[in-house]
C-alpha cells in the first residue's frame, strides 16, 4: 500500500473522530486522522454529563461505546472515573452544580461533600474568574442541596511571571515549559491550602498532564487539589485532547493536523481521495473508507450530502450524487441530543469507526 | 410626589427625541418607560436612515421627509450615524419602467444619487449578483439605535429632564376632562410612584392603544410584525436596496461588525409574544440572495421580531400591512376626545422621529402657553470631545479601541481614562466584536452616568457588548462579574441575571437550524443549560 493509502480516513479531531480512529487503529487497520484543528469539546469542561447518558439511554450500545472511549482515555492517561449511570455533583462557572457522570479525579474533588472546607483559589492576574463570586454561589447552592459544606475565597499572585490580566490557557502553556513557574505556583497553592481540607482552583495545571502528574502535585500541595472548567477554551478538554491524539498517534494512527479537506473524490475503484487543503503543495490521502466527523460545520466538500445519515451511517445524499457505500457519516449529533453532545458525539464516532473497519475488513477479505 | 409640566409615556426615539426638544424649550419633563431604552419598534428594526430612496416613487411627502431628516441627523448626531451609503440595486426579476420612473421621483424629491452601470455597481459592491443590471446611489446610512435614544436622553437629562427606566404607567388621572398626573410601577421592585403634571404624551408605540385606554380613549393601531436577520459579518459596505416596489427582504444594511437582513411584513394582534418562523427565515435568505448571493451561505447570529405601529384609516385597513402609510399621526385628544392635555403621537418612522418630536412638542407648547420653536435641527446632541481628552484615550487604549469608545461615549470618556490611567488592567477587553474594556463597562453600571444599566440586556444597547457571535456567551458572563466585582449584585443576583440574560439571546438565537452559530449555541447550552439544582431529571442525586 502506498503511504497516503489508508483503511480507513477519519475526518476531524472531535470526540467522534477520535473515538472512530481509536475503534479502527485498534482492530488494526491503517489509519489516518485529518483535521483542521481540535474539535469544539475543547472549549466544554472535560466531563461527561449524567443527562447526557439519559438522552442516549435507549441505545443499546451506548454502554459498549462509553467503555470504550474510557478504556482508550486511561490508557492516554485522562482516567475518567465514575458510573455512566450514577450522577454525582460537581461545580459550574456559574457557581451552581450540575449532574456528572463520568470526569477525571481531580475535576471530581470538587464534589461537595458534608463538613468539608474548601479554600477556592483565585489567581490575581486572571480576570473572569472571581474567588468571591465562586465562594458566595456555592455556599449558597451546596445549602440548597442539603451539604453543610464550607467555601471561602482566597488568591494568589503569579507576580513576576504573568502579566495581567492573563488567561487559564497562558498559565496552561508556561505551566508546561516552565518549571519554575511550575515550582513557584505549586508553592503559592501550598500557602493557601493552609488550614483547609482542599482547594479548589480554575483549571489551568498544564495541557499535557496526566493524572499521575496531577497527583504528584497534589501531594506537593498537601491537601486534595480540584480543578473546576472556567471560560473557554476548557483546559481539561484541550488536556484529554493533546493526551487522546498523544495515544492515537502511538497506537499508529497518522495525523494530518491543521488544514481543512477541501473535496472528496469517488475513484473508478472505489476508494475515496480527500484533498488537503494545505499551502504551497496541496496533499491528498486515499481511503479505503471514509468517517466523516466534521460535526455541525457547512462545508463545501459536503455539497451534493445532505444533513443526516441512514442506519448504516452512510450519509443521505442529495439528488444527482452517487452513493457511496464507504462513505460514513457521524452528523448530526448535536439536535438528536438536544444540546448535550459528548456522548452523542462519542456514541456515533464508535458506530461509525466499528462500521468502517467491518466494511473494510469486508472487503479487504474479498 | 415628583411634579413636572409634561408626562411622556415611551423610551424610544419619539419619546426620547420629544424629552429632548421639550428640554431645549425650556418645558419640565419626565420619560417613563416600561422597559430599558429603545425597547419596542426603535430597538428592533434595521436601524436604517432612510435617505427617502424607498419611498421616492410610493410616496414622495415621505421621501421628501425623509431626505430631510437625513440630513439633519448626520449633522446633529454624527456619533449615531454610520454614514455608509447606499445602493438601489435593479434586479433583472423586477419592472424596468420601474427603474426610470425611480430616477425621476428621486430627482423631484432632492435625493442627491448616480446612476451607476452594472460594472461600476460591482466594483463598489463585489458580492453584488452578477445578475444585476446596474444601479443608483442614494445617501442612506446606519443609525446606531440604541445610541441616538441614549444621545438624546442624556442631552436632555444635562438639561434637567427626567427619565426612569423600567417605569410601566398603570393609571392616567383627569380631573374635569383635564389629565392632572399619573401613576406609574416600578417593574423591578413592584414600588409605585405618582406624578403630577400637566400634560400627557403617548408615544407608547405598539402599546400606544393600551396606554390611550388608562385616559378612557382610543387610538387604533395595527401592529405590523417585521422578522430581521442578523448576519455575522458584513458581505456589503452599503446599503442594499431593491429597486422595486417596497417589498419584504430587500434592504440589507451593515450595521458596525454585522449587517442586517430584513424584513418580513405580516398583521400581529400586539406587540408582544413575537416569533418567526423558519419558513419566514429561510423566506428572507433566499430574497436576500437575489441581491447578495453569498447571504444564502451566511451565518445568521440571531434573529428578531419587531412591530412597526401603524396608525391607519378604514380604506387602508382592508388594503393591509405595507399599504397603510408610514407617516405619523398626531392626535390631540382634547379636540377628538374631551381629554386635555393628553397627546398621543403614532405610526411614522425611525428616520423622521425628530420631526414627529418636533409636532408633538409645537402642539404641546401651545397647550401650556409656552412660546418657542424647535432647535432640535440646528443643536447637535453632543458636544466635541475636547482635543486633549482625545490624545490622553488614545495614549491609554489601542487605536481601534479608542476610536469606538470616543463615538459611544464623546466628552464621557473623561471616566474611561481616569479609570484606566488609576487601574490599567480596566484597560482589558471584556468584549472582542465591539471593543468594550472593562473600564467602560464599570462606567455604565456606575452612578456617575444618568442611564446606569439595571440588567445585562441594558449594558448591551449602551455598549453592544453581546451584538457579535457569542451572543453574551463569554462577554455577558464577563459583564456578570464586573457587577459582582463593583458591588452592583450579590452572587446570587448575578447569577440570576445572567441567567435572564442568556435566556433572551436564546431565544433570539432558538430559530436557527444549522450550521456554526447552532454549534456556538449548543456551547453555551453546554455551559450554562444546567445551573439550579431545581431543574433536576430523573435519576439525579437528591444530595444528602
Amino acid at each position: 500500500m502506498e503511504s497516503n493509502h489508508y483503511d480507513v480516513v477519519v475526518v476531524g479531531a472531535g470526540l467522534s473522530g477520535l473515538t472512530a480512529a481509536g475503534l479502527a487503529a485498534q482492530q488494526g487497520l491503517k489509519v489516518a486522522l485529518v483535521a483542521s484543528g481540535p474539535g469544539s469539546f475543547v472549549l466544554r469542561a472535560g466531563y461527561l454529563k449524567t443527562r447526557q447518558m439519559f438522552a442516549a439511554d435507549a441505545a443499546p450500545d451506548m454502554g459498549e461505546a462509553i467503555t470504550f472511549f474510557c478504556e482508550m482515555a486511561n490508557f492516554a492517561g485522562f482516567p475518567f472515573e465514575g458510573d455512566p449511570f450514577l450522577s454525582r455533583y460537581l461545580p459550574t462557572i456559574l457557581g451552581g452544580f450540575e449532574s456528572v457522570a463520568l470526569a477525571p479525579r481531580v475535576l471530581w474533588n470538587a464534589e461537595p461533600g458534608n463538613g468539608s472546607s474548601t479554600a477556592i483559589v483565585g489567581v490575581r492576574e486572571l480576570s473572569y474568574f472571581d474567588e468571591n463570586f465562586m465562594a458566595e454561589r456555592m455556599r449558597e447552592q451546596a445549602r440548597l442541596l442539603g451539604y453543610s459544606a464550607a467555601y471561602s475565597a482566597r488568591s494568589i499572585s503569579l507576580d513576576g511571571f504573568c502579566q495581567a490580566p492573563t488567561t487559564t490557557l497562558r498559565i496552561a502553556r508556561r505551566f508546561d515549559c516552565d518549571a519554575a513557574f511550575r515550582a513557584e505556583l505549586v508553592s503559592a497553592l501550598r500557602t493557601a491550602a493552609v488550614g483547609v481540607d482542599r482547594i479548589l482552583i480554575p483549571s489551568m495545571l498544564g495541557l499535557y498532564s496526566s493524572d499521575q502528574q496531577l497527583a504528584q502535585i497534589e501531594r506537593e500541595v498537601g491537601c486534595a487539589l480540584c480543578e473546576m472548567p472556567t471560560l473557554p477554551p476548557s483546559i481539561p478538554g484541550l488536556r484529554l485532547f493533546h493526551l487522546l491524539s498523544r495515544f492515537l498517534h502511538k497506537s499508529g494512527v497518522e495525523f494530518y493536523e491543521g488544514f481543512p479537506v477541501e473535496k472528496l473524490n469517488l475513484r473508478e475503484d472505489e476508494s475515496v481521495e480527500l484533498q488537503i487543503a494545505s499551502p504551497g503543495h496541496p496533499m491528498t490521502v486515499h481511503g479505503e473508507c471514509v468517517v466523516m466527523a466534521t460535526g455541525m460545520s457547512p462545508s463545501s466538500l459536503k455539497s451534493g450530502i445532505g444533513t443526516g445519515h441512514d442506519e448504516q451511517m452512510h450519509p443521505h445524499i442529495s439528488a444527482g450524487s452517487a452513493l457511496a457505500a464507504n462513505i460514513f457519516t457521524t452528523e448530526p449529533a448535536l439536535q438528536s441530543a438536544g444540546f448535550n453532545v459528548d456522548a452523542m458525539e462519542i456514541l456515533s464516532g464508535y458506530r461509525a469507526g466499528k462500521l468502517a473497519a467491518a466494511t473494510r475488513g469486508h472487503n479487504a477479505a474479498r | 410626589m415628583e411634579s413636572t409640566q409634561v408626562v411622556i409615556i415611551g423610551g424610544g426615539a419619539t419619546g426620547a427625541g420629544i424629552l429632548w426638544d421639550l428640554s431645549l424649550r425650556g418645558i419640565h419633563a419626565i420619560l417613563l418607560e416600561q422597559g430599558d431604552i429603545a425597547n419596542g419598534a426603535t430597538g428592533r428594526c434595521h436601524g436604517l436612515l432612510h435617505s427617502g430612496g424607498r419611498y421616492a416613487v410610493k410616496d414622495p411627502g415621505t421621501a421628501l421627509d425623509c431626505i430631510a431628516e437625513n440630513r439633519i441627523l448626520k449633522a446633529m448626531a454624527p456619533h449615531c450615524v454610520e454614514d455608509v451609503g447606499g445602493l438601489m440595486v435593479q434586479c433583472p426579476q423586477d419592472d424596468p419602467a420601474f427603474f426610470e420612473q425611480w430616477w425621476r421621483a428621486a430627482a423631484v424629491a432632492g435625493i442627491p444619487s448616480r446612476r451607476l452601470s452594472k460594472d461600476e455597481a460591482l466594483a463598489l459592491e463585489p458580492n453584488l449578483s452578477n445578475n444585476i443590471l446596474g444601479a443608483f446611489t442614494c445617501p442612506d446610512a446606519h443609525v446606531d439605535v440604541f445610541r441616538l435614544v441614549l444621545a438624546n436622553i442624556e442631552a436632555a437629562v444635562a438639561r434637567g429632564a427626567r427619565f426612569h427606566t423600567y417605569s410601566k404607567v398603570s393609571s392616567i388621572y383627569t380631573v374635569d376632562g383635564m389629565v392632572r398626573g399619573v401613576r406609574y410601577r416600578n417593574t423591578r421592585t413592584g414600588e409605585e410612584e405618582d406624578i403630577k403634571c400637566n400634560v400627557v404624551i403617548n408615544a407608547a408605540g405598539g402599546w400606544a392603544q393600551e396606554v390611550a385606554a388608562l385616559a378612557g380613549v382610543d387610538v387604533p393601531v395595527r401592529c405590523d410584525k417585521g422578522a430581521l436577520l442578523v448576519l455575522n459579518h458584513r458581505p456589503a459596505s452599503r446599503v442594499i436596496n431593491r429597486c422595486r416596489k417596497a417589498g419584504d427582504g430587500d434592504i440589507l444594511v451593515p450595521a458596525g461588525p454585522v449587517c442586517i437582513l430584513g424584513t418580513s411584513s405580516m398583521s400581529v394582534p400586539g406587540p408582544e409574544g413575537l416569533a418567526a418562523s423558519p419558513e419566514e427565515i429561510e423566506y428572507l435568505l433566499r430574497l436576500g440572495a437575489e441581491l447578495i448571493p453569498g447571504v444564502a451561505n451566511a451565518r445568521v447570529l440571531r434573529v428578531f421580531c419587531g412591530v412597526r405601529a401603524l396608525h391607519f384609516t378604514a380604506q387602508e385597513d382592508a388594503a393591509g400591512g405595507r399599504e397603510i402609510s408610514r407617516s405619523f399621526a398626531l392626535i390631540d385628544h382634547e379636540t377628538r376626545d374631551r381629554v386635555g392635555g393628553l397627546v398621543s403621537i403614532v405610526g411614522g418612522k425611525l428616520s423622521t422621529y425628530r420631526r414627529m418630536a418636533a409636532a408633538v412638542c409645537d402642539c404641546v407648547a401651545l397647550k401650556l402657553g409656552v412660546k418657542s420653536e424647535c432647535a432640535t435641527d440646528t443643536v447637535p446632541l453632543r458636544p466635541a470631545v475636547q482635543r486633549k481628552a482625545h490624545r490622553r484615550l488614545s495614549e491609554s487604549l489601542p487605536p481601534a479601541v479608542a476610536e469606538k469608545v470616543e463615538r459611544r461615549l464623546g466628552p464621557r470618556i473623561n471616566h474611561v481614562i481616569e479609570a484606566i490611567e488609576a487601574r490599567p488592567e480596566l484597560a482589558e477587553l471584556v468584549c472582542e466584536c465591539e471593543l468594550v474594556t472593562r473600564a467602560e463597562l464599570e462606567y455604565v453600571l456606575g452612578s456617575a452616568t444618568p442611564m446606569a444599566a439595571q440588567t445585562i440586556s441594558d449594558i448591551g444597547r449602551r455598549t453592544r457588548l453581546g451584538f457579535g457571535p457569542c451572543q453574551g456567551t463569554f462577554c455577558g458572563y464577563r459583564a456578570m462579574l464586573a457587577g459582582f466585582q463593583t458591588h452592583r449584585w450579590s452572587a446570587s443576583e448575578a447569577a440570576n441575571e445572567f441567567s435572564s440574560y442568556l435566556q433572551e439571546r436564546w431565544k433570539g438565537q432558538s430559530f436557527i437550524q444549522e450550521g456554526k452559530q447552532l454549534e456556538q449555541l449548543g456551547l453555551s447550552h453546554e455551559l450554562y443549560g444546567v445551573d439550579s439544582p431545581a431543574c433536576s431529571l430523573p435519576g439525579e442525586p437528591d444530595g444528602k
